[in-house]
């Protein structure tokens, strides 16, 4: 029978209680709180987690852009913020009200020193007057270029450090870097004021539950973790497709390109947790150097491995959803002979025991028929065919499909005999969906990974080593393609399709066609 | 809401009783049907993670208990055995049906079904049904009995399915004579040779209270002050069955905080008038003021606040209805100065949604049968 006695500092009323975690008071600060991150993502998700009861009274929130604003303003901002972007809709004035009084806005310079100081005085009187207690977790959301002056201005004014008992914790948004050495600088920038502990880079394709359940799926069972190797496996095909274009990021696009914008951070992360080895507990440090370690052993993509295993493409105009969509190069901000790819296709190799010789392709793009992201474990054959060639002909060998999104959930798919007198065998698949297995609805990324932070839980924020890693292995490629510009001629794929031919002819060439997701 | 509902009736007689391996072969005969059923052109899956025996009475509304568990059946599909269950009748009745629920998964165009067998007994079959229930449960998931009426003591139906299930879900808030009720139920926990794990929905009502009051003392500063606490005033709205009686809620919740807090029950203190009781308790060396008071700002069996306070009430914590009931308020006061509180949505959980939780957890609550425990020992 399980005891409910209780352990030394915890608090006995909490015994029992179906919460799970329970947080620390704390004052969250957004610098770039007059941003669209704020508004849809931030303020309704810790507006959801006060409402969960999974945030204590004694919680306020400071907003920090350069923008002209008292905190009655910033405060009606963020209550239509809310009712715009969160499931919640109708928010009842009285708990807005209640909720509100711990918001903050205040009109910051990052470049001013004095801003900073009257920060601190700011924090110090929440401390007194909502009892935050001194725990502070400033989010970063603003441009990249403004990370190391942001956090040399709040280590300045003392901001970085914690009382005694107390933390201070910064989270970053992505892009991380624009290179390996811009990663570099930025993470020596940083860890001049904070201590790596502090310091939560954000990915928030980590916060998704499925990507969470990869580790319950992995280790929590008996039966796949066996077959989890070069002995059963045949290759893996990690898909990340999105439906829509670059929506007026154009600009910001122009100098990105989906291996800057996805494939180094979210889709390395989402690998790294397929293929790494078990780790030694769930400690936020144990995981990540499990993630660290199989990343290493990835094998460098060298000028050879560039051409012959890595695929890019931009989609010229075409249809999406049934309406006709510009090509790239029409979209705002894009110029007119723009060579960034909006389409790539990795193979990658992992030099290790576990998975020598088992391609891992990896497919990231834009205007693709649907937004999905999904990993497929395709397994061998059968080593011996008892079937004839043409009873097995609707066969293909067997796949374990995980999604991310939409429609989180897990399929496997086997071969089964078609009923009737003559034998006949047909794929057929066993599917698990959160939605119904559950019947619940998941949390919000946004949610996930705010509360792991305000509890201390970096398991799901990229450490120093790993933003590094992801950098090391793709700026090959991103050199070698910046450098033959031309060798490719873009558009090399219409608008809602699976991108250019080059990356299917890639894969058949091996044998493998891609999985229609 | 289901998609889709196949019933079909089945043969049986209170003299043959229920043919279970013609119910298996019906059930198999309408999932492939499901399968090849026109309105299916993505076939469906079946789904099974638990079996849910409801033990119900012919007063109880069938329609509405059928809206209930297609609810369920969306966050738990599997298979549904409705016993219904007339003891005064005279005439020996044993009737059965069996069913299947399916909704559409959205975008899909998938359909996830569950099952579900009704059987209804009357007379002197009652004694025996429980032999027609077991055989049909769904091998390797767990069994939960849903018992739509007051436990029934030494009842050879409650007995024979309580043991079958790996848990007993009641409702405390339905007790006719809440503290005889609540005695027994707790002698009856408490029994070695029984080892049943018992939830109650009316628990689950009190989530939010528990968690909003623990809550104040996650925060490390408050913390020393919860052993200092000196009085705990509950205030209630009887139930409707009982205006005597206090409200097993507010027992429940005296009984959780005495159980988690170690406060041992001394003595009851002389009324001073009908609308409230108080108790002396004991933690070591320092005493517990427990007082219950009539309220009237709920509805019938709820709570309407808690208040804790420390010593001469330099500090109190505070949790009570707001609104008409329709929000929580919580107040942390230390001194004359501090005073840090808020006001929350309350959400009121369906019914539908309060057992769907219940069945998410197979074990035994100990903290809910120590609670019971200590809730029970204040109306002896």
């Amino acid at each position: 029978m399980e005891s409910t006695a209780i352990k030394e500092n915890e608090n006995p009323l909490r015994v029992g209680l179906r919460l799970e975690k329970t947080a620390d008071p704390c004052t969250v600060i957004i610098f770039g709180a007059s941003g669209d991150l704020t508004k849809r993502k931030l303020v309704p998700a810790l507006y959801r987690l006060v409402q969960q009861r999974l945030l204590p009274a004694e919680f306020a929130i400071v907003g920090l852009a350069r923008t002209e604003m008292s905190d009655d303003e910033f405060r009606s901002k963020m209550k239509e913020a809310v009712e715009q972007f969160s499931e919640t809709k109708q928010v009842d004035p009285e708990v807005w009200d209640s909720f509100g009084q711990g918001v903050y806005y205040r009109s910051t310079d990052i470049g001013s020193t004095a801003d900073f100081q009257k920060l601190g005085d700011l924090l110090d009187r929440i401390d007194r007057e909502r009892g935050t207690g001194g725990n502070r977790l400033f989010y970063l959301s603003v441009a990249p270029r403004f990370y190391a002056q942001a956090v040399e201005q709040l280590g300045r004014a003392g901001l970085t450090k914690a009382k005694a008992g107390r933390w201070v914790r910064v989270i970053i948004e992505k892009p991380f870097g624009t290179n390996l050495e811009s990663a570099r600088l930025l993470n020596n920038q940083i860890l001049q004021h904070l201590d790596e502990l502090q310091i939560y880079r954000i990915d928030h394709y980590l916060g998704k539950e499925t990507v969470q359940n990869l580790l319950a799926f992995r280790f929590a069972n008996g039966i796949f973790e066996p077959l989890w190797n070069r002995q059963y496996i045949d290759h893996v095909q990690l898909t990340n497709a999105e439906a829509v274009g670059v929506e007026g990021r154009g600009g910001y696009y122009e100098g990105a390109g989906v291996v800057r914008d996805m494939i180094q951070n979210h889709v390395f992360q989402v690998l790294s947790l397929v293929a790494m080895e078990p780790p030694a507990h769930l400690g936020a440090e144990a995981v990540r150097d499990e993630k660290i370690k199989v990343m290493t052993a990835a094998r460098e993509f060298t000028p050879e491995r560039v051409k012959s295993d890595c695929v890019r493409g931009q989609y010229g105009s075409g249809s999406s959803g049934g309406k006709p969509v510009p090509g790239y190069r029409e979209e705002e901000g894009v110029v007119s002979d723009s060579a960034t790819e909006t389409y790539a296709m990795l193979t990658m190799y992992f030099d290790n025991w576990r998975w020598a010789g088992v391609p891992f392709y990896l497919r990231s793009g834009k205007r693709l028929p649907k937004r999905v992201t999904e990993i497929a474990i395709q397994f061998r054959e059968a080593p011996h065919q008892l079937f004839g060639a043409g009873i097995m002909e609707q066969v293909t060998p067997n796949q374990l499909i995980i999604r991310i999104q939409p429609d989180e959930g897990i399929t496997l798919r086997f071969a089964a005999k078609v009923p009737g007198q003559i034998t006949q065998i047909r794929d057929v698949n066993m599917d698990f969906r959160y939605g119904s297995s559950f019947g619940v609805q998941l949390a919000e990324a946004y949610e996930r990974l705010l509360l792991d932070c305000i509890l201390g839980d970096s398991t799901l924020y990229a450490r120093k080593d790993m933003t590094e890693r992801g950098w090391e292995l793709v700026m090959p490629i991103l050199e070698q393609w910046a450098e033959n510009k031309r060798e490719v001629p873009f558009p090399n794929y219409e608008a809602g399709t699976w991108g250019p031919a080059a990356a299917n002819e890639l894969i058949e060439r091996r044998g493998r066609p891609w999985r229609r997701p | 809401m289901p998609l889709e509902t196949q019933v079909s009736e089945l043969a049986v007689s209170p003299s043959k009783g229920l043919d279970i391996q013609r119910i298996e072969k019906q059930l198999t005969s309408m999932w492939s049907e499901a399968g090849t059923a026109e309105s299916s052109h993505s076939g469906v899956t079946r789904a099974c993670t638990l079996n849910l025996i409801v033990y119900t009475t012919p007063e109880d509304d069938a329609s509405e208990l059928d809206e209930l568990l297609n609810r369920v059946n969306e966050q738990h599909p599997g298979r549904t055995l409705i016993l219904i269950v007339d003891r005064d009748a005279k005439e020996a009745k044993l009737d059965g049906y069996v069913s299947t629920r399916c909704r559409l998964l959205g975008g899909t165009g998938k359909q996830i079904c569950g099952e579900q067998v009704t059987i209804e007994a009357s007379g002197p079959t009652v004694e025996t049904v429980a032999s027609a229930v077991t055989p049909l449960l769904v091998p390797d998931v767990p069994v939960y009995l849903w018992w739509k009426d007051i436990p029934h003591y030494q009842d050879k139906l409650f007995d024979r399915l309580a043991d079958t299930a790996d848990r007993i879900v009641i409702d405390s808030s339905a007790f006719d004579h809440p503290h005889e009720d609540l005695r027994r139920l707790a002698k009856m926990i408490e029994d070695p040779h029984r080892e049943l794990s018992v939830s109650d929905l009316n628990w689950g009502r009190l989530t939010s209270w528990r968690t909003l009051l623990a809550s104040f003392w996650d925060v490390p500063d408050y913390r020393p002050l919860l052993d200092s606490i000196d009085t705990v005033e509950i205030e209630y709205v009887p139930p409707q069955s009982a205006l005597g009686e206090i409200a097993p809620k507010a027992l429940l919740l005296a009984g959780w905080l005495s159980s988690r807090l170690n406060w041992v029950v001394v003595d009851k203190r002389a009324s001073k008038n009908e609308r409230s009781a108080e108790f002396n308790l004991k933690c070591g060396e320092s005493s517990v003021l427990l007082a219950f008071r009539r309220g009237q700002t709920a509805n019938t069996g709820m709570l309407s606040s808690v208040r804790l306070s420390t010593k001469y009430g330099a500090a109190s914590f505070y949790v009570g209805l707001h609104s008409g009931g329709t929000k929580l308020q919580t107040e942390a006061k230390l001194g004359a100065e501090h005073l840090v509180g808020r006001l929350l949505t309350y959400e009121r959980r369906s019914e539908a949604d309060r057992l769907s939780r219940e069945l998410a957890f197979p074990g035994r609550d100990l903290v809910y049968e120590e609670a019971l425990a200590r809730g029970a020992q204040l109306i002896l």
